[in-house]
């Protein structure tokens, strides 16, 4: 199993055994038995999202790529939100007239579902081609066509023959997953096969090593929701070492990502949505990576940047920066500690950005007491114990869901966190409750590295002065949940999926002993 | 026209079903599908139609049984089932509604039987089969409303000869749902007649069970609501008429004379409603006038939106504000007979102001039809016929405002460039509502 050689990427559950359905204790659940975490599943759930979702999310950011979504219309009709945050990057690089992305849905119908959709989506792909005349086309397999059997890899192959330009197939069918992160690997798998592998001009050969002397230049595999002033912050951090960066494949030309098959490293800022991708610049271009740990916080920025430091031989530039900006970032925010020492917190967003963000809470003097992560896999693993063991051995409550705010409204009702760390969705159930928020990324704010330590502190301090928006809000709406639910166990629905006699792991979590901490 | 549909300007049939249902307040969905469905539509809708948000049951709250492969193998009703009876121990709610997506209504799962057992039971629950590829909102407004007026409102209850129902606006496509139907409703309890709205924040869901005591419906629209409002008569004997979205008060006067009629209020009555509305618009139109005169606020316009909005803003701009209407383009997927309906409401236009009417679903090719149409006029000085010109459009027709040197104001969907809450642009309120926003634009820089 590979990026290369999989014709259909392998759903998360199976590639990394992922699970999305744990309730229970911070203690030790990095260790405990995958298998059996993943065929938990629920008997009460809210939508979550498909893979879909995050795929199109990434691919609509390729400038000049038209995105064909093979399926029902309202696949596509979510487009215009993810390009709201395309729009707004273009912003911030002064691009004020940026064109928009364009998305076509081939509005598959009663009769294609009957007929087949191929030779639509083959007189689509020739229309889209005409009519916008985009550089590359991508085109995304949702349910219907993948349930009634349209072939979409003789679509492709078909039109590739024809086509001048670059043409690439993801097949993301909502219903193939239950974690949505595999949309991220059929995305890069994508963006993979359609610019590097069966690029007209073939695949760029293999860089021959670094000369002797020369700046090395490190790939930095970008996320969408990752802004400018990150990228600017990463950028600075590895600048002042002595290395190169090359932002990728997010945003990025097909020129930029095939350059990216030439780089002396590849370094993740978020393992969990990466690997697929750095496992295949090493195998096909034997390009090592660092991909372990997410600048953000200090501790973490400072591991991150020394595992780049060992394998570009600049430990000693990097250790004297690191000595210096460690400094400078601990004294930037000794003027936010009266306000932030001591609060209690709760995180909510996907696990590895969920459990760093939570170290750099803990070093700014807060205490974690409750993580909500989307799904679970082994990236995750060693964190939950670091997170315990760093406030004294003070456990917290884990909910693993893709979503599912009648679990986390429970929770939150039950441990009444001062403060709310979350995704974009989940902040407003924190909100309902009265609970301030600090959204836990926006393109338009420093998150990571040094200057993300202090912007992050800065926010919270400010947010937490005033919370009266959502103190007001949680006095003058209502929650769709009866009474009942919240003398439940918020773990009640989970169950475990493969044998109705074997027990669910977690649901045991004591919520009493979160009652009363400071 | 291309065989794609760019950047679609609605959801699927269950993305319309679902944004009805959570618009009404303790109406809740269970959506049999898979997991991104509800999302994917609930986000387009939150997003696009100024910010709704999360409400009462609605965005990541959505129940779904989340249905995946293994449910498209074996068969998805032991879970739905299961999933209905989680719902209800739970989620603290009115009336349930099972609404399905392409998956579900592919591989065939008996939903009916499944939601059957239920009722007999005696939960207030109903079904619609909504898969998405039965089309787009329109069509999921119309497949929940059958089912409302078929499984849930009574049958047999004595008609209220002063009761009307109001359909038409989908909830979500018409941005400014909740504004219009109050407003609507304002004017017609003036008349001394009651309404039902169905789908502002005010609504109960009870009035959705006794809908069938109204003596007429009235549905603002010549495609959106016109099957369910047939099936309601057919059903509970309620006929129907269709009106244009009134905006602005000469629209809303014809609008008023013409239920007046239906009701036989007595036309004294009905004159001095519109009277006394008038002389309320006028009163700070009047401030305008300076302003207007001064500084030249009259326009060439183009409009792009829906079927609703593409006749209704025409009309307005061209009969309110004395503007010149260019290009109108109408988004909506329309069959022939359909696209006729809506060009004929054109008619009203005075010829020698009647806009170049374009059926385009396609943002680009609506910006390119444009563009190739004003290619065919030169002028001397290289300037276009149509400047000064503004764009009433979605927030994606923001370019085409670029593109011709024009204002820009976001009134149909998707509208993400600003909030939008109680404001509406029907009737005498909406009207003035709407010519403050244009002008406000239009001085934005002084």
């Amino acid at each position: 199993m590979s990026l290369l050689t999989d014709k259909n990427v392998p759903a998360r559950e199976d590639r990394v055994t992922a699970c999305i359905a744990y309730g229970g204790s911070a203690c030790g659940f990095g260790k405990k038995d995958k298998p059996c975490l993943s065929n938990q599943e629920r008997g009460f759930s809210q939508s979550g999202l498909c893979q879909l979702l995050p795929t199109l999310g990434m691919l609509l950011t390729l400038p000049d790529t038209a995105i064909v979504i093979h399926g029902a219309i309202g696949c596509a009709s979510t487009g215009f939100g993810g390009n709201i945050g395309i729009r707004l990057r273009h912003l911030q690089r002064g691009i004020v007239n940026a064109k928009d992305t364009v998305w076509v849905s081939t509005n598959l119908t009663e009769v294609e579902v009957v007929h087949g959709g191929e030779a639509k989506l083959e007189r689509v792909i020739y229309e889209v081609y005409k009519n916008i005349k985009p550089k590359s086309i991508i085109v995304l397999q949702t349910c219907a066509p993948s349930i009634i059997g349209d072939d979409l890899a003789g679509v492709i192959d078909k039109v590739r023959e024809k086509l001048d330009i670059p043409v690439a197939a993801s097949t993301c069918e909502g219903f193939k997953t239950k974690v949505w992160a595999t949309g991220y690997d059929v995305a890069f798998h994508a963006i993979v096969h359609g610019f590097i592998e069966k690029d007209k001009e073939g695949r760029p050969a293999k860089k021959n090593g670094r000369v002797e002397g020369q700046r090395p230049i490190v790939n930095i595999i970008n996320l969408a929701s990752v802004g400018k002033p990150d990228e600017d912050e990463i950028t600075r951090i590895l600048n002042a070492i002595g290395i190169d960066v090359l932002i990728g494949p997010n945003f990025a030309s097909r020129e930029t990502i095939r350059k990216m098959t030439q780089a002396d490293l590849t370094v993740s800022v978020c393992p969990t949505h990466d690997d697929y991708f750095v496992d295949y610049l090493y195998q096909e271009y034997g390009i090592p990576y660092v991909l372990k740990d997410m600048p953000i916080g200090i501790e973490n920025t400072n591991q991150w940047l020394l595992d780049i430091a060992n394998k570009t031989g600049l430990r000693k530039e990097a250790e004297k920066f690191i000595e210096k900006e460690t400094a400078r970032a601990y004294k930037s925010v000794e003027q936010f500690a009266h306000i932030l020492n001591g609060k209690k917190v709760f995180l909510s967003a996907g696990e590895f950005r969920a459990l760093v963000t939570g170290s750099l809470f803990q070093e700014l003097g807060l205490q974690i007491v409750g993580v909500n992560a989307y799904h679970h896999d082994g990236f995750g693993d060693e964190y939950y114990d670091k997170l315990v063991d760093s406030q004294g051995g003070k456990d917290f409550v884990v909910d693993i869901a893709n979503f599912q705010p009648f679990e986390l409204t429970n929770m939150l009702k039950k441990i009444k966190p001062d403060l709310f760390i979350g995704h974009v969705g989940d902040n407003i159930w924190a909100a309902k409750l009265g609970i301030p928020v600090v959204t836990i990324f926006r393109i338009f704010d420093y998150y990571i590295g040094y200057r993300g330590f202090y912007e992050v502190a800065k926010k919270a301090a400010r947010i937490l002065r005033n919370p009266a928006f959502n103190v007001k809000l949680s006095q003058n709406i209502k929650l769709p949940y009866k009474k009942e639910w919240y003398e439940e166990n918020p773990f009640k629905y989970i169950k475990s999926g493969s044998d109705e006699e074997s027990s669910v792991i977690g649901s045991d979590f004591n919520f009493k002993t979160l009652e009363g901490v400071i | 026209m291309s065989e794609y549909i760019e950047r679609p300007r609605y959801q699927c049939a269950l993305g319309g079903a679902l944004v009805t249902i959570t618009a009404l307040d303790r109406f809740i969905p269970i959506v049999h599908s898979a997991p991104g469905c509800a999302s994917s539509a609930e986000g387009a809708a939150s997003t696009g139609s100024g910010y709704w948000g999360s409400t009462y049951c609605n965005g990541r709250a959505t129940p779904s049984s989340n249905t995946l492969e293994k449910e498209i193998i074996f068969g998805g009703e032991e879970r739905l089932k299961e999933q209905i009876e989680t719902t209800l121990s739970i989620i603290d709610g009115d009336l349930f509604a099972v609404i399905t997506g392409c998956m579900t209504d592919i591989i065939g799962d008996d939903v009916r039987a499944v939601v059957n057992d239920f009722k007999k039971a005696g939960k207030p629950i109903i079904v619609a089969e909504t898969g998405g590829f039965k089309g787009n909102s329109s069509k999921g407004y119309d497949f929940i409303l059958e089912a409302i007026f078929t499984q849930y409102t009574e049958k047999g209850l004595e008609k209220n000869p002063r009761l009307v129902n109001i359909f038409g606006l989908i909830p979500s496509q018409d941005v400014f749902w909740r504004g219009n139907l109050i407003e609507l409703k304002r004017l017609l309890n003036e008349l001394g007649l009651q309404v039902n709205t169905f789908f502002t924040p005010s609504d109960i869901v009870e009035d959705l069970k006794t809908a069938s005591k109204a003596s007429l419906n009235i549905v603002f629209s010549d495609i959106h609501g016109i099957v369910a409002a047939k099936v309601f008569e057919e059903t509970h004997g309620t006929p129907f008429i269709t009106v244009p979205l009134p905006i602005g008060p000469t629209a809303t006067k014809e609008f008023l004379e013409e239920v007046g009629e239906k009701f036989e209020i007595c036309s004294k009555k009905v004159q001095e409603l519109i009277q006394k509305e008038n002389a309320w618009y006028y009163s700070f139109v009047q401030s305008i006038g300076d302003i207007y005169n001064d500084i030249d606020l009259q326009r060439h316009a183009i409009i792009v939106g829906d079927s609703n909005y593409s006749f209704s803003l025409t009309r307005f701009v061209e009969e309110e504000l004395g503007w010149i209407p260019a290009y109108v383009a109408v988004t909506d997927m329309l069959d022939n007979n359909e696209k006729e309906k809506v060009k004929s409401r054109f008619d009203l236009i005075p010829e020698d102001l009647r806009p170049k009417i374009i059926f385009e679903t396609n943002t680009s090719e609506i910006v390119s039809r444009v563009l190739a149409d004003l290619k065919n006029t030169d002028s001397v000085y290289g300037d276009l016929p149509i400047t000064p010109a503004f764009v009433l459009g979605s927030t994606l027709d923001r370019t085409l405002a670029v593109d011709v040197n024009a204002g820009f104001l976001s009134v149909t969907f998707p509208v993400t460039n600003r909030v939008v809450t109680d404001q509406g642009y029907a009737g005498y309120k909406g009207g003035l509502r709407l010519t403050t926003d244009i002008f406000s634009v239009l001085l934005g820089n002084r």
